[in-house]
This record gives C-alpha cells, structure tokens and sequence, in this order.
C-alpha cells in the first residue's frame, strides 16, 4: 500500500472505532478510549527511536509534558483551538528533542537513556519553578461542555478522543512510512551496528537526530490536549514515571520492528488498564505493567509480533496455512483469556471473604494454565496441546457456571460465544496434524 | 599523475601508546597492496584513520587531491573509501539484500540517483558477484562464516568505491575458502577497485598483492614489490622471527 493510502485506511479505521464507540452512546467509552489512543500514539513515537534506532528513551513524560504546559501557557496567554495546539507543542517538543538529541545523541546505550532521565528532571524542576504555568501548584483548564464540529455540536470528552484518533493515525501513518522508506533503512543499521552504518554512508548522527525530533514532536502533541482531558496538570503526574514506562512497555511487548507492535502494545496494555482501574485501583495499574514486562523480557524478548513470526517461521515457511493461522488464533485467545483473568484474579483477591479468595486463587491458576497455553503454541512445545486442550475444555464449565450465575441476554452472548470457541478450540487441538505438528518440531528451534 | 590515496607523516597516539608514527604511504590507482605487520604494530588503528572511525593527531590523508582531516566516515564512503571490518558487522536485523540496500541508499545513491528497480538489480548483481543470490533473503546469522565475510565484502563494494580497504577479510577460514575470497577480490579489482588488503595469512598477501608495505610498532619499516620485501632483513628480523 503506498503512505497516502495507508494514511487513508488509518484514518478510516480511527473513523470506524470513533463510529462504534457512539453507538454505544456512553461518555465514558471516550473517555477511557482517549487514554488507550493517547498511549498509541506515545507507544509509535517512542518506538521511532526506541525501536527502529535502537536508542532507549526514559524521558517520553518530559516530551508529554512539554506538550501539555503549551497548552497550559497559551490557555492563560491567549487561547487556541486544539488543532492549532497541537502544532505548537509539536514545535516546541520537536526543538526540544532536536537539542536534547544533539547533546546526548553521541552517547551510546544506556548512558543515552540516563540523559534522557535527567533531562526529565531538569523540565520538571523548570515547570514547578514556573508561576506562571502554575508550578508546583499546577493549573486548571476548564474545558467547554461541547463543541461544534464542522456543524455537529459534539461532546469536548467526544471531541478529544476525535483529535487523538486523528493524531494516532497519523502518527502510524508517519512510522510506516519510514519503516519503508530509506530512513528505515538507515534507522535499522544505526539500531544493528552504528559503526558498520557509518561506513556504509549512514550519516547516523544527522538520522538519529531526525528521530528524536519526529518522536519528541509526536510525544509533544499527545501531550497538548491533556490539560483539556483531565482539567488540572501539575508537574508531579504529567512529568510521572508512569508515562516513561508505559511508552517503553508498550513497544517491548507488542513488538518493536514493525508499525503495528507499538499499536498491539497499547491496545493491549491500555485496554487491561482502564479495565483493572475499573475493577480494581488505577494503582495496580503499573504493577500489571511491570509485571507483564518482566515476563515478555524473559519469554518473547521480540514481543507478540515477534513471537508470533518466529512460529510463522517455522511453522509456514512458505505460505499461510490455515493450520498455522488457527494456531495463531488460538494463543492469541488464551493469551487475552489469560491476561483477563489475572485481572479479575487480582480483583476477587481484594474481596476480603473467602468466597473472594477462592475464585480468585481458581482463575489465577486458570490465567497461568491460559499464558503457559499460549506461549506452549507459539514455541511449539510437545506439550503445548495438551495444556491447552486442557485449558480449552476446563473455560467450557466456568462459562456454564456465569450463565447459570447470570442470566441476562448479554451474558449468555458473551459467554456462549466463548464456550463455542471453547469446544471448536478442543475440537481443532485434537485434529491429528495438529498432534503431529507438535510432534514433528524440536522446541528450540522455534525460539530461534 | 596523483596517487588515488596519499597519506603523509600520519601520527596517533592512544595516552603514551604510540599506535602510529609518521606514517607515509601512497596508493596509486587500480593498485593491490598488501598491508601486513605483526599484532599491534598498528594495522587496524591505520585503517581507522583512513576512513575517519579514529581522528589521527598529524600528518594528512589526501583521496584523489582532497584532503580528508576531519571528514566523518560516512562521508569518506560517498567519496569512494570502503572498509570491511575485521570481524564481520553485519546488520543483523536485515536480510542480506537489505544489508545491501544500506549503502546503496545511502552511499551510491548519493553519487549518482537511483530508482527502485535499479537499486535492486546492484543489489542482485552484487549478490551474484559473491555468490551469495541463494541467500538474499537469509538473515546474517544464517550464515556460515565464509558467507559473512563475502556478505561485508558485497556490503563495502556496494558503494561502489574507488578503494576498498578489507580488514582481515580471510582470518580463521579454512584453505580453499581463502583462495575463494582472494580471487574475489582479484575479481573487484579487475572491475575498477583499488584494493588494500590487511592480512596474516602469508600465501594469500602473496598470491594477491602486486606491492606490500610492512608496518612494524607503527613504522613503515618497507615498501616494494613483495618477493623483495619478504627477503628484507629488518622486515624478517620484526615480523617473520629469527
């Protein structure tokens, strides 16, 4: 697909996502979806030069941030429209990120990532020492009920999310465009061996500056409608860690070669968010996180996408086979089932009865039978379809029992469609080239 | 006529190691020259300094009349200095026609535009040149050893330079994989390239240069047809043992 069409179905799927949440007529859908979106974009900005360079950046709160205090400054000074916002603090995080790079850019490694933490705390101390923007005090911005858009009067929660969509999209159309382009080309070699890139004519200095400004740029106009989302900024949550390691887990466990591993990420990530804050706290938000990091790091450095190539690799090296996709399919099911129901695990276990702690200690042993299924797939273990028969055939009484618990039509839609998942799932796992394949294949070679 | 690359009382230093010592050397064009020199005797930092991944401290380094001090390394491959690296550098995250694609991008494109197709027949083309078109959609750690190292002979000939300065392109190969590679680099010679070639493996120098220049502790100790040089006294007494 050529960039101007890519950039076109981007658009169409952000118009079809924000189509669908209006259907569902809650405002609360924009506004836990404006999050998920926000770290979409954060997620693609980090990866241009965490991902494609190489270059690990802790200071992505600090571009964040850059961009919400330019909101904050012109929404005391002379207030803009949020379109005109974005292109501000898309200016003043791309300087930002065009000098910061130019002093730390020639620092490899993790001394490149240090520079980046202090550079957060230097931004930091600079805005609580700032009256004006409000310091350590932080600012309100009191946003309109609604807007008119092009004729419709729209929700400003709406309207926001619209903006980010608009945002995401481009900021994914920006990193596929590079990723095919000859600056992913000298990205990759910068990322793969800077020496070698240089003596292959890679002016890496010059590239690598380029992306900072890109990434510090797209950072920056995530952050611009901020202030209007959440009504109050101070320095302490918008300069937060929270942001930082977000945007680098996001990338790392959804796949940092390709366009769509950062989107996975925070699709995934930000939506076990905003589902834990609900039933849990948001404070477990970046347990989860760290948690999940910690296992992709030691399981699938290469994250989902390069978890699931490498078994495509292996297991349909010449074309897509129906086999392989099911299989994909089917870790991808377990995975989801399980990172759930680590969720609502941890939630039972803050009920303090024993009938909390019960169903809890069950779908937590439930959630490690569903991620050990899903990894077993996808590397190809021997022993991989038999847990996952297992795991399959076990979800189809827990379905009976929540229909039975509940019996609304929603309910027994939600969990029918995954008892029948459930019964094609232990059905296909028992086909006998699905045996055999597991058979056939020494597991070490798919980690390869 | 001006030598392709002239390097005069070129001198570096690492704290009080003298790594190089007013070295001088001249390499006419279309030449094969044969670098050789115990361990340390500053082989490696030399080609280091040529292509500018190490800045030297005197002398001058001159590549078809243009004075190189201070130049970055990219910018000395455009001009037509290419490098293989001792140990092969392989982007190990592109496929070997995209390991290619790298220079030609961003080195050879910059001479002369290139469009898409032609950018993929170089690249077809070179991978032909080294016999490597079975693998070009291999990743670098597929490959065995002899492989890689015509894989960083292919990636270096891909900016299509004038001098090619191959590092210890054959150490640990076995026999007949280092005849493969000298008649390799006979055959990019032939095409156009002037070649120095730093090496240990005796038979190989001699069988591929037409002059050697010895350096010993950072001193060019000789320079002259090879047969010669190799019979010298100081050469033998420092690099061949008594």
């Amino acid at each position: 697909m050529r960039p101007a069409a890519f950039f076109a179905a981007a658009i169409g799927v952000a118009a079809l996502a924000f189509a669908v949440a209006s259907l569902i007529g809650n405002d609360y859908v924009f506004f836990a979806g404006y999050t998920v979106v926000q770290f979409i974009v954060l997620a693609t900005a980090w990866n241009i030069l965490g991902g494609y360079c190489g270059y690990v950046n802790f200071g992505t709160a600090a571009f964040f941030a850059l961009g919400a205090y330019t909101t904050v400054f012109f929404h005391k000074a002379y207030p803009l429209p949020i379109p005109l916002l974005l292109v501000f603090a898309a200016g003043v995080s791309g300087l930002i990120g065009l000098g910061a790079g130019y002093l730390t850019l020639r620092l490899r490694g993790a001394f490149f990532s240090i520079a980046t933490l202090a550079l957060a705390v230097v931004l930091q101390t600079f805005v609580v020492n700032w009256d004006y923007v409000g310091g350590s005090r932080g600012a309100y911005v009191i946003r309109p009920d609604s807007i008119d858009v092009l004729g419709f009067q729209i929700g400003y929660v709406r309207y926001l999310c619209l903006i980010m969509l608009a945002l995401a999209a481009v900021a994914v159309a920006i990193a596929r465009t590079i990723e095919r382009a000859k600056l992913g080309y000298g990205f990759a070699a910068i990322r793969d061996d800077e020496l070698a890139a240089e003596a292959s004519g890679v002016p890496t200095l010059n590239l690598k500056l380029i992306a900072a400004t890109l990434s510090g740029a797209l950072m920056g106009m995530a952050g611009a409608p901020f202030p209007y989302y959440t009504g109050y900024v101070e320095p302490a949550s918008t300069f937060g860690l929270a942001y930082a390691v977000n945007a680098i887990a996001m990338p790392m466990i959804g796949g940092t070669n390709v366009w769509f591993g950062p989107v996975i990420g925070a699709l995934l990530i930000g939506t076990l968010m905003q589902i834990a804050t609900v039933t849990i706290s948001s404070a477990v938000n970046l347990l989860l996180v760290g948690a999940l990091l910690v296992g992709f790091v030691i399981l699938a450095p290469n994250g989902v996408v390069g978890l699931i190539q490498a078994f495509l690799r292996v297991a349909s090296p010449s074309r897509l086979e129906p086999r392989s996709i099911g299989l994909v399919a089917l870790a991808t099911f377990a995975f989801i089932a399980g990172v759930l129901e680590i969720v609502f695990g941890l939630a039972a276990l803050t009920a303090p009865d024993p009938t909390g702690l019960t169903i809890a200690i069950g779908g937590l042993a439930l959630a490690a039978l569903w991620i050990l299924s899903a990894y077993g797939l996808m590397t190809l273990q021997r022993w991989s379809p038999l847990i996952a028969t297992f795991a399959f055939a076990l979800s189809i009484p827990v379905g009976a029992l929540h229909i039975w618990l509940d019996r609304s039509p929603t309910n027994i839609a939600l969990w029918g469609g995954a008892i029948a998942i459930a019964i094609a799932a232990v059905l296909f796992l028992q086909r006998r080239d699905v045996r055999r394949f597991y058979q056939g294949f020494p597991a070490k070679e798919a980690r390869a | 006529m001006t030598p392709l690359l002239k390097v005069a009382g070129l001198g570096k230093r690492f704290g009080g190691f003298v790594a190089l010592d007013g070295v001088d050397l001249e390499v006419a064009e279309g030449e094969r020259l044969g670098l050789i020199g115990p361990n340390g005797s500053g082989k490696s930092t030399l080609v280091n300094c040529l292509c500018g991944t190490l800045a030297h401290e005197t002398g001058a380094v001159t590549f078809e009349g243009r004075l190189l001090n201070g130049l970055p390394t990219h910018a000395r491959t455009r001009l037509g200095l290419a490098r293989t690296f001792q140990l092969p550098r392989p982007f190990a995250g592109l496929s070997v026609a995209d390991n290619l694609e790298v220079p030609l991008l961003y080195a050879l494109n910059r001479r002369r535009r290139l469009t898409a197709a032609e950018t993929s027949e170089r690249c077809e083309e070179l991978l032909r040149l080294v016999g490597l078109v079975d693998c070009a959609r291999k990743y670098p750690r597929d490959l065995t050893q002899v492989d890689m190292r015509k894989l960083e002979l292919a990636r270096a000939m891909a900016a299509e330079p004038k001098l090619l300065i191959a590092d210890e392109a054959m150490a640990g190969l076995s026999h007949s994989e280092v005849a493969e590679i000298v008649s390799l680099l006979i055959k990019l010679n032939e095409r156009g390239a002037t070649v120095i070639l730093i090496e240990h493996i005796m038979h190989a120098v001699m069988q591929f240069s037409q002059r050697l220049v010895v350096l010993v502790s950072g001193r060019k100790i000789a320079d002259g047809r090879p047969e010669e040089v190799v019979r010298d006294a100081e050469v033998e007494r420092a690099y061949f043992g008594q």
